[in-house]
């Protein structure tokens, strides 16, 4: 294992060409997570063409660099003009533009920069440590547990996609939809290819990708005529020195939020769809919640810069967590990752860390190394933001578009990919415009081809289609997949409810039946725990429900 | 937010989609071997598609009939809105469907050029800004690619002429 780790190390570290890669993709990600408008995803989906001609780790690591720069990016125009680059920044825009304002910009930026860089680092271990545990967990999976874990993925991603979750559920089915056209993978049968020899091919993720997410995206950019001509921001900022000591010695003094921050990030990475938008608020409002000086919070605290950005850098560890031990995206940015791992013809899955380990541990110091570069780099792409800042949205918008048609056309060299693009960058675009989330149909797109492998394999083998309720972890993944289409409803639901008193214990007692069912002692030990404590409660909310 | 008129025209469009597809799905071959058929997957997800734009349909449309008075007016396309994402998809439809003749170099500057023109204005010094703009970047990426990553970008017949 040790020996893996050092050439893996060696291959990335001692790589000249693959730092300077990496280096230059994290200022690319600073760079797009710092302009309101670009997101994290778009620079990693832009990345990507360039990534075709490199070897698989060389790919990665540049886009692993995208990833953690953008994460970081959002910091800068969050703190020094008080929009926040990314979502994933939003809530560090509460307590760090008003420090800025307070005279402090140097020390906002120093703890934003190292809170980032403390709670990469955190969930970096916590990846390296579980992921090859989670894997090997993945093992036991068969392709009922696998269908279901699919399902699951799905399901969550709808119910924490929006307020209406018809429109999240008919996006995630129109993505499985345009994953059946083509031939299919088990009996190589054409479908829905209307005589077309290009479309009996099927649709190429990366063209559907970039169609969908930055097509779409950019033209939504340049909608309105007076901002697409005015510069990307209205307010400037003045380059400002980064107090380093000062931030590193604040951010290890406040270690307990910074810790707690980082495992809400690495937990909400694990959950499919739930991204650093959804984390670095979740531990703001923690941060909030278990600080003495709450007053403090919305005018400057450093608790309130330290918790999300340690939060947003972490979540990036944890989706990487499910997508290199079982396969499955976690956000868009690791459904962009993947994408990149079959163009090179390596298909991740649970026994993916076993089959490449080079390849794995590669990622893993990869997503080391870049929280590094994103420290050192982060007074250098300050003044390229400040630089960048002053174009109008139009160019950049105008020159992109023409980018990404090159850069489909060099994914196989056809025409037909930029038709493609096109067709999909309309259809997401008026998706935007009438409520649908685009981030099921972006995951239906990528999972689709692997829900019916798993399902056809499923069949193939058994005729009996209990097993996957009788199959403990298909069965786990299912009661997941109905607690989260049942979850949205009560986060609605009025707290004096009985569905919402109950929701919570009764999830935690039947979700434990799957765990029982596995007869490993650990498992069993969770299970009985779950149980217990779902039983306390609900016997507790009964009883003061019949108070009452 | 999306007035429900519109929804339900959204959700008709995709039952007479998932109809048009089910029917077409009817025509993939049988090859005959156990397991799995090639239709089915597409055919489960094609009915889901149906069952949740009916309930899309039926949802709006009760909020409709409950909400009526209010979103009585509120149906009327804002052409003007969607003005520069419609020259986007027209530029890009010309630069697509001239690909083949002016390759991607040249057919990638005229996009570019025409794009800023379009949304940022025609004065002489705009053209002129436009204009080094677009063939300074293009020019830089079709050298990355094709020198760089060695990725083969349509000639076009022009050039292959000239």
């Amino acid at each position: 294992m040790f020996d893996i780790i050092l050439q893996a190390g060696a291959s990335v570290l001692l790589d000249p060409l693959t730092l300077g890669l990496m280096a230059l993709g994290t200022l690319a990600g600073l760079l797009a997570g710092a302009i309101p408008g670009f997101t994290i995803a778009m620079g990693v989906i832009l990345t990507l063409p360039f990534t075709f001609g490199m070897s698989p780790i060389q790919g990665l690591a540049t886009m692993m660099g995208v990833f953690v720069g953008g994460l970081s990016g959002g910091l800068m125009s969050g703190m020094l003009t008080g929009i926040p680059g990314t979502p994933s920044s939003v809530a560090t825009t509460f307590d760090g533009f008003p420090m800025v304002r307070s005279g402090k910009p140097g020390l906002a930026l120093g703890l934003g920069l190292w809170s980032s860089f403390f709670g990469g680092m955190i969930s970096a271990i916590i990846l390296v440590a579980l992921a090859p545990q989670l894997a090997f967990l993945g093992l036991e999976f068969g392709p009922w547990d696998y269908f279901a874990l699919i399902v699951f993925a799905l399901t969550i991603t709808v119910s924490l996609s929006g307020d209406n979750m018809v429109k999240g559920l008919i996006a995630g089915l129109l993505g499985l939809f345009a994953a059946c056209v083509g031939e299919d993978e088990i009996n190589g049968v054409a479908r829905f290819a209307f005589g077309s020899d290009h479309i009996r091919q099927g649709f190429a993720f990366l063209p559907v990708l970039i169609g969908l997410f930055a097509f779409s995206q950019l033209l939504s950019d340049v909608e309105d005529n007076v901002k697409a001509k005015s510069p990307l921001m209205a307010k400037t900022a003045d380059p400002v020195r980064v107090e380093h000591r000062k931030a590193i010695a604040l951010v290890i003094k406040n270690w307990i939020n910074l810790c707690r921050s980082s495992f809400i990030g690495i937990f909400t990475g694990i959950l499919p769809a739930a991204g650093g938008s959804i984390s670095n608020i979740l531990a703001y409002d923690q941060a909030k919640k278990a600080s003495k000086n709450r007053s403090e919070f919305g005018k400057g605290a450093v608790d309130g810069i330290i918790a999300p950005e340690a939060a947003n850098n972490a979540t990036a560890g944890g989706a990487l967590i499910m997508m290199m031990a079982l396969g499955i995206p976690g956000d868009i940015v690791t459904a962009v990752m993947l994408g990149a791992l079959m163009i090179h013809n390596i298909i991740p899955g649970p026994s993916f860390i076993q089959d490449e380990p080079l390849l794995a541990y590669g990622v893993f110091i990869a997503f080391f190394a870049a929280h590094f570069f994103m420290v050192g780099l982060q007074a250098f792409s300050l003044k390229l933001f400040l630089l960048v800042t002053r174009i109008p949205m139009y160019v950049l918008a105008s020159v992109i578009l023409a980018y990404c048609a090159i850069g489909v056309f060099a994914l196989h060299n056809i025409t037909f990919d930029i038709w493609v693009m096109f067709a999909f960058g309309v259809i997401g675009y008026f998706m935007r415009k009438l409520g649908f989330p685009l981030a099921p149909m972006i995951l239906g797109v990528v999972l689709g081809k692997l829900a019916e492998l798993n399902l056809a394999r499923a069949i193939g083998t058994s005729d009996d289609y209990f097993l996957f309720i009788t199959r403990p972890w298909s069965l786990f993944f299912i009661l997941m997949a109905l607690v989260s289409v049942l979850f949205p409803f009560y986060q609605n639901a009025s707290k004096d409810t009985l569905f919402s008193k109950l929701f919570v214990p009764i999830s935690m007692i039947v979700l434990s039946f799957p765990l029982f069912l596995m007869q490993s002692p650990v498992r069993m030990i969770i299970a009985a725990i779950l149980l217990l404590a779902g039983s306390y409660f609900v016997y507790k909310r009964m009883s003061t429900l019949q108070a009452t | 937010m999306t007035s429900n008129k519109s929804d339900i025209i959204i959700a008709i469009f995709l039952l007479c989609f998932s109809g048009i597809m089910i029917n077409d799905a009817s025509n993939i071959r049988d090859l005959g071997f156990e397991g799995m058929k090639a239709d089915a997957w597409p055919r489960v997800v094609l009915w889901l598609l149906v069952v949740m734009s009916s309930v899309m349909l039926g949802k709006s449309y009760i909020q409709l009939k409950t909400e009526g008075h209010k979103d009585n007016n509120t149906f009327q396309v804002n052409f003007s809105k969607f003005k520069n994402a419609f020259i986007c998809f027209g530029m890009f439809l010309f630069f697509l469907s001239t690909l083949d003749y002016l390759g991607m170099l040249l057919g990638g500057i005229a996009f570019v050029f025409g794009l800023l023109t379009f949304l940022g204005g025609f004065s002489l010094n705009l053209i002129i800004k436009h204009l080094t703009i677009s063939v300074l970047s293009i020019g830089f990426m079709w050298m990355v690619f094709t020198f760089g990553l060695r990725v083969m970008l349509p000639e076009g017949e022009i050039l292959r002429v000239w």
